[in-house]
């Protein structure tokens, strides 16, 4: 059959409209939409048995309590715990984003090692040995205090079995990181000379004055505060917010005062003027707390008239009288301090100035007012046992100064081969410490690291072993929370899932490296693993802890225990003053604070950047805060770049223009510039702490800088 | 699920300003609930999606005089008139909807097709688009709920009113025979994680609710109540230029005395 | 080479210079494509669309490329139902210039959708109560519509037009095109329409929102109006374009004027109609809202009150007067003047109407969302340009869409 042209154009146009006409293309279009409602790509999470189970949040201080869902063996979501003495069912953006930690690319899988600058995993009996047998050495070299050991806390069992072993092995070189609880320990150091924690009951009181604390930024425990400060709301309780910023405490406060920044103990002692020469003060307490009080009050008579107190602070001498007055008449009024969340010491000098307005008003150890507690030392472990290689070394002069953690860069880096060896555990000192790049070189000098983090974080990620630690929700651990609360509070963590990787509990791995040491080391450790010294060490609270997964240590001393506070005569200037030259820079920088910006040793998971504004980081740039007066000076627009310098480094930033901040003040938000953990965080802005270095307080000895000198140039 | 007639509601909120730190704890509750994804790069907030968002309003003064207040805006889940929500009239293809059964506008991602019309209709840009393939690094998608079908690339979504738990919660009342909840039994996600106990969550138009009584408070308001989207988020506020900011006003308008639908 | 295929009586351009023509268009066709396929595979991530800008530049060359083709609907409408019979001699054109306009408009609405593999579900899963679906469905079918007025057109190629089966074919779709061309202004009524109420419906977004009639917002109306009214115009602009490259006359005079004289009428009542709309809408409607009409005009470097004056006095107004006198449709000047000003009009209120939207904040405490569009948003803007560009030099080149060609330019010698 010939087929012709008319027969083909007919013939093809009979297929297309028998094609079209079948269900052939309509099938294809169907299956084709099904496949796009079930690319492969995207997961599907396979259902299972759902669970909840109780454990306890470790990634800030506040020790909230949690209920972790779980969907067969898989965590998919962390929840507040209801009826919990922290949060009652409050949870915060970092806990819920604990899942994210979990499951994260942070995580360290296995032991690693640094072999030629790159890590590589090795199995754990590799790991203990080579750290057993430098350990070894050492000891055999007569170098057992060039061992040191960071820890994030001086609480809990972890930290504990850490110095325990440092103590054994004689070294007195272990540091943890400082709080404004050793700001409040110091200015209570008392005749008996023990350690003092404050206590605050701030649901009961009915005044509170506040020194630049961040009650709702991620003060104390911090959902327990934003819940308290909620209390207040209800109760008509004032709050006055003293802070050169407008955060979002001083947001919500019922009256913020912008102070210049820095003049936070002057104003307390103006308010203390008004508290006195009005006679306002609680005189059975003074009393009480008599030691110095006379030379104080004609001090504070003498120097700190709110007029000039006005001047200084740039708070007006009519509002200075007003909150004096108001705190004196107030039933129970609580004066607080501690910058932002916290995390930092002020100087004993400020500490005692603000805590005296609460001596003056007799609202110590009170219901509604501020209590100070003895330590909570709940763990009973037995005596360590030394051998005299131990005793002796252990009388070797501590490398930094004081056991303070601040100084060791600088010690290190000034004396050649002072450190060997270092452990780190629950801390990151190469993010959190201050003058970052400082700490970074005398890391670097540290022959040999050894990192027990988690997750890669700056410090694992400088380290050359890694012994990485079971994540919070795979592990039994005691959390000890003091901060910001009435009483302290046991929690515990529980192992929710088996561990996913090949992780260790450091807890174990401590004990079996002082297992290993043999002698007095091993003999000071008789437990047969972690669990077991946790169950022995917690003693009587373990039962409960175990059944209830916290317990409250109330504790409620007798008047005559309450340590009598020592009026100190102020000098001249109770200021902290700043680092740098005031003709060079004539700007301040001041960090700022965020509940939606982890500033501790762990990083925010990709949940929690997801939530952090665009006035603060946008792609990967950090935003400073000025007043636009400021800007007009500097010739600086909203959004434009501009060279920030500090006397300690100098970075490019982007200018956001604000009405809740002063002229000449710089605000940066801390939390930012992680060069470690995911894309998710790192790279991402910039690290307040390596724009500014300590500043020591001169009786205590501890770094109290509250912000630095800077200028900003555009760029 | 049984397909008897259950009692019509209308589930809502009310969400207090004064009590609101803008923590954010809802915004991620929202997020870890409802297996919402996340980038490298989340600053551009026109490409983040965050059901919940938490606004920083400003009252516009200078310092030291500025006032700040957070307000959190999940979906409204307008009843507009009768059901008639602004972005569930306009979807093409029923990819939205408003339910009588509880009042909340459902978003069904295997339904939508992206063509980003409900966006537009919607004035509290409530929606957001899946730009991207969700991605969870290796070992994270682990973390994520079976309740909740994470979403593929180029479909709408927003908040449910975690309506999965509203299911969840049905089921567990129906296996013991009750036909209606209790106000605990469903609670959504963000309502259950505010530290400060700002926002409170139930059945609008049922007496016993704690918002039935609540959203009468003096201090509450809708946003943009006069464009007659019919919200069902009330806003608390003790401040005056708050209430002001949740709507348009002229000059000499006072607030508090538009109504509509209520 | 290919003259056996060019109608006869024409003179056509060497077919090498034709060619190169089509590579240099061929050329941006590719990059558009390649655009296309990047949206397509690797998602709309590829533009700088947002969650405030669903609609960005794509969706208003849509809006602007339908309103401008409505001089297939309106020359057709005029043609065969008014009964000018003069417009024979453009109909052609004007199918011709719809089609590209209208599969254009179905192109890229199958690239801005996020789920592609899934647009079918807007008739599967039609919602009655979306413009959207209206526009779907009518814009559907008046693109089959506009595909069986072109079909013919093409039958009548020398080649084609010899086989009998075809000339039969073509002979009577010609008898039938009445018919088409009725549905086709009908249903086009309704698309130009919904397009309108697609912005007038958002009772949410007081810039777009229109009281109307019935169903239907004022905007319903009003792009209806203004697609018969601007469409002509675009045709003529095309026309004279055309004439322009080729150098030669196609289209006779008194065909030009009598187009030109509709278009200018139309203008002329649409934009007064349009001036009432806004009346109202500025002094009721956006006041009810609690707004006032600077509200959305004054924030904005780019948005100022200059926009709306550009698109009713210079873009409206200033047309209309040209189109209505004899003098300035018979100025060369002028006409173009008119002719370029009304498309660009129209332009801008398809604008206006998509991302003017977008742009102004609702809520009082948010800002102005300003966007700037992707090269790849750009190159798939310009994609049906190229296309158009191409179909309209194969068309010229091979069928005979200016019947007054040959009268006009009569060639010496075969
Ligand atoms: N209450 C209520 N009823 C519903 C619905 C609802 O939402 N609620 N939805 C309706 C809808 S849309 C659907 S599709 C149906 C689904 O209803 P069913 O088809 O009953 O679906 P399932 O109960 O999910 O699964 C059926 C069984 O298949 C088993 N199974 C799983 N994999 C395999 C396999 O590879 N081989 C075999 N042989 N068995 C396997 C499962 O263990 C389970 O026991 O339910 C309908 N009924
Ligand atoms: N974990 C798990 N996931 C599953 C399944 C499973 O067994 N387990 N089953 C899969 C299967 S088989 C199916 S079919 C899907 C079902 O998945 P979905 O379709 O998501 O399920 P539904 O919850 O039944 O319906 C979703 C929404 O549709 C709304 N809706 C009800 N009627 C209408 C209407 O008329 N119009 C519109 N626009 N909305 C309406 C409801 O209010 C509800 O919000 O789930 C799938 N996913
Ligand atoms: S406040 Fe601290 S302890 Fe509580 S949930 Fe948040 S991170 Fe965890
Ligand atoms: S808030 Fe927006 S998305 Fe939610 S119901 Fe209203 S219009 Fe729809
Ligand atoms: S984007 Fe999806 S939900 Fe929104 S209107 Fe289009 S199809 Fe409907
Ligand atoms: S109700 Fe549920 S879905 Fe909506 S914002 Fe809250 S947590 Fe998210
Ligand atoms: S969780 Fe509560 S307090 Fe925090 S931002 Fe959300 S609504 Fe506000």
């Amino acid at each position: 059959m010939k087929i012709d042209r008319r027969c083909f154009l007919s013939l093809g146009i009979g297929a297309a409209a028998g094609t079209a006409l079948s269900p052939l293309p309509w099938k294809l279009m169907d299956d084709a939409s099904i496949w796009t409602q079930n690319w492969p790509w995207t997961p599907v999470p396979p259902d299972g048995e759902i669970s909840y189970t109780d454990s306890t949040c470790t990634l800030c201080s506040g020790g909230c309590g949690i209920t972790v869902r779980k969907i067969d063996d898989r965590v998919v979501k962390i929840e507040g715990r209801e009826n919990h003495p922290v949060n009652n069912g409050g949870i915060c953006v970092l806990g819920l984003s604990g899942t994210q930690l979990l499951y994260g690319p942070t995580r360290v899988k296995s032991p690693m090692k640094k072999i030629n600058g790159t890590f590589q995993k090795i199995t754990w009996n590799q790991a203990l040995s080579e750290i057993t047998e430098k350990l070894l050495t050492l000891r055999a070299e007569g170098r057992s205090h060039t061992v040191a050991a960071i820890a994030g806390s001086s609480r809990g069992t972890v930290s504990a079995l850490l110095q325990r072993f440092l103590t054994a092995y004689g070294s007195p070189n272990f540091y943890c990181q400082s709080s404004i609880e050793d700001s409040f320990s110091l200015s209570h150091i008392q005749p008996q000379n023990n350690k003092t924690i404050p206590g605050f009951d701030l649901e009961n009181a009915d005044y509170v004055l506040s020194f630049g604390t961040g009650i709702i930024d991620g003060w104390g425990s911090p959902v327990r505060m934003i819940q308290a400060s909620n209390a207040w709301k209800t109760k008509n309780l004032k709050l006055i917010q003293v802070e050169p910023r407008l955060s979002d405490t001083a947001a919500r406060s019922d009256e913020w005062l912008p102070s210049k920044p820095g003049t936070e103990a002057i104003l307390a002692l103006g308010i203390a003027h008004v508290i006195l020469q009005e006679s306002l003060y609680d005189q059975a307490a003074i009393d009480y707390h008599s030691e110095g009080f006379v030379t104080w009050r004609t001090a504070v008579l003498g120097h700190y008239h709110p007029d000039k107190v006005a001047e200084i602070t740039g708070i007006d001498a009519k509002t200075i009288f007003t909150v004096g007055r108001e705190f004196g008449q107030a039933e129970k009024p609580v004066a607080i301090c501690g910058r932002g969340k916290g995390n930092t010491p002020v100087s004993v000098a400020e500490m005692s100035a603000i805590h005296a307005l609460n001596v003056l008003v007799g609202n110590v150890n009170k219901k509604g007012g501020v209590f100070t507690l003895p330590e909570p030392n709940y763990i009973s472990w037995p005596e360590i046992s030394f051998d005299t290689k131990a005793e002796t070394s252990l009388q070797t002069k501590q490398i930094a100064e004081g056991g303070l953690l601040h100084r060791l860069p600088s010690a290190i880096n000034e004396a050649e081969d002072s450190v060997t060896l270092l452990f780190v555990a629950d801390a990151n000192p190469c993010y959190t410490l201050t003058d970052t790049k400082e700490v970074i070189r005398a890391f670097k000098k540290i022959p040999f690291k050894v990192s027990f983090s988690s997750y890669m974080d700056e410090t694992a990620k400088l380290s050359d072993l890694i012994l990485p630690n079971h994540s919070y929700l795979e592990r039994y651990e005691d959390v000890p929370v003091t901060s910001g609360l009435r009483n302290p509070v046991i929690g515990l963590t529980k192992p929710i899932v088996n561990p996913l990787f090949q992780t260790k509990h450091t807890g174990d791995v401590i004990i079996s490296i002082a297992r290993a040491m043999k002698g007095s080391i091993e003999s000071s450790f008789p437990w047969k693993n972690y669990y077991q010294c946790l169950k022995n060490g917690l003693g009587q609270h373990w039962n409960p802890l175990l059944n209830n997964g916290v317990v409250e240590i109330t504790y409620i001393p007798e008047f005559e225990e309450i340590p009598r506070f020592a009026f100190q005569i102020p000098n001249d200037k109770p200021q902290v003053l700043l680092e740098g030259n005031e003709n060079k820079m004539d700007l301040t920088l001041i960090p700022s604070d965020s509940m939606r910006l982890s500033s501790g040793y762990i990083g925010a998971p990709p949940f929690m950047m997801k939530t952090i504004p665009d006035t603060i980081l946008k792609d990967n740039n950090t935003l400073v805060q000025i007043h636009p007066k400021t800007a007009e000076k500097l010739e600086l627009k909203q959004g434009c770049y501009a060279i920030l310098k500090t006397p300690r480094d100098e970075k490019k930033v982007k200018i956001h223009l604000s009405q809740g901040i002063g002229e000449d003040i710089i605000s940066f938000p801390r939390g930012l510039g992680h060069t470690a953990y995911d894309s998710y965080l790192a790279g991402k802005g910039i690290n307040f702490n390596e724009l500014i270095g300590p500043v020591e307080d001169p009786f205590s000895g501890l770094d109290v800088a509250w912000g630095i000198r800077a200028s900003l140039i555009k760029a | 699920m049984t397909q008897e007639y259950r009692k019509e509601k209308k589930y809502g909120m009310v969400i207090d300003l004064d009590r609101c730190t803008g923590c954010g704890a809802c915004m991620v509750a929202c997020m870890a609930e409802n297996n919402v994804p996340f980038r490298d790069n989340e600053t551009d907030k026109l490409k983040s999606i965050t059901w919940m968002r938490i606004y920083q309003l400003t009252n516009g003064k200078s310092y030291p005089n500025e006032e700040i207040c957070y307000l959190p805006r999940p979906c409204m889940h307008c009843e507009g008139h009768n059901g008639h929500s602004p972005c569930v009239t306009v979807c093409p293809a029923v990819a939205t909807d408003y339910d009588r059964e509880t009042g909340i506008v459902s978003q069904i991602p295997t339904r939508c097709f992206g063509c980003r019309y409900c966006m537009a209709a919607c004035p509290y840009h409530a929606r957001y688009f899946n730009w991207w393939d969700p991605v969870w690094p290796e070992g994270m998608e682990k973390s994520l709920s079976p309740n909740v079908s994470p979403r593929m690339r180029g479909v709408v979504e927003k908040c449910s009113f975690c309506f999965h738990r509203y299911q969840l919660a049905y089921e567990k009342a129906a296996s013991e025979d009750r036909r209606e909840l209790r106000e605990n039994e469903y609670q959504t996600s963000c309502t259950q994680a505010c530290p400060a106990g700002a926002i409170t969550f139930g059945d609008l138009i049922n007496k016993n609710h704690a918002v039935y009584k609540i959203k009468k408070d003096p201090r509450a308001f809708r946003l943009l109540e006069r464009l007659k989207t019919n919200p069902k988020i009330y806003y608390l506020s003790s401040r005056e230029w708050v209430r002001r900011a949740g709507d348009n006003y002229h000059p000499e308008e006072e607030t508090g005395k538009i109504k509509s639908h209520q | 080479m290919d003259s056996a295929f060019i109608p006869e009586g024409v003179k056509r351009c060497p077919f090498p210079q034709f060619l190169a023509g089509l590579g240099l268009a061929g050329v941006v066709l590719a990059w558009g494509i390649f655009a296309m396929l990047l949206c397509w595979l690797k998602g709309l991530n590829q533009t700088n669309m947002n969650d405030s800008y669903g609609f960005a530049l794509w969706i208003w060359a849509d809006l602007a490329v339908i309103a401008l083709g409505g001089g297939a609907f309106f020359s057709g409408f005029l043609k065969y139902i008014v009964g000018k019979d003069e417009l024979k001699n453009i109909i052609n054109f004007a199918v011709l210039i719809g089609f590209i306009c209208y599969s254009s408009a179905l192109l890229i609405l199958a690239i801005d959708i996020g789920q592609p593999l899934r647009g079918w579900f807007i008739f599967w899963h039609a919602n009655v109560h979306s413009m959207l679906t209206e526009v779907a469905f009518c814009l559907s079918c008046y693109f089959g519509v506009l595909t069986i007025e072109y079909i013919p057109l093409i039958l009548e190629n020398r080649q084609i037009d010899k086989i009998p089966f075809f000339h039969n074919l073509s002979h009577n779709m010609h008898e039938v095109m009445a018919v088409f061309a009725a549905t086709g202004a009908f249903l086009s009524f309704f698309h130009q329409g919904s397009l309108g109420g697609i912005a007038g419906v958002l009772f949410g977004r007081p810039f777009a929102y229109r009281e109307g009639l019935l169903v239907w917002p004022w905007t319903f109306f009003l792009f209806t109006w203004s697609a018969a009214a601007y469409g002509p115009c675009f045709t003529i602009f095309l026309i004279k374009l055309l004439e322009k490259i080729t150098g030669k006359k196609l289209v006779k005079d008194n065909v030009i004027d009598l187009l030109a004289k509709i278009s200018g009428w139309m203008i002329f009542t649409y934009i007064f109609a349009k001036i009432i709309d806004t009346w109202y809408w500025a002094v009721v409607t956006v006041q009810s809202k609690g707004q006032t009409l600077m509200d959305f005009y004054d924030d904005n470097m780019f948005y100022g009150l200059w926009i709306l004056v550009a698109e009713i006095v210079v873009g409206g107004i200033f047309p209309a007067l040209i189109l209505l006198t004899k003098k300035g449709r018979n100025s060369a000047s002028l006409l173009w003047a008119a002719v370029i000003l009304a498309c660009l009009g129209v332009c801008i209120n398809r604008w206006v109407m998509v991302l003017q939207v977008m742009a102004i904040p609702v809520l009082p405490f948010e800002d102005w969302a300003l966007y700037y569009p992707s090269w790849q948003e750009i190159a798939t803007t310009i994609l049906p340009v190229a296309y158009g560009v191409i179909l309209v030099m194969i068309s010229y080149r091979y069928l005979p869409i200016f019947p007054q060609e040959k009268e006009l330019n009569p060639i010496e010698s075969h």
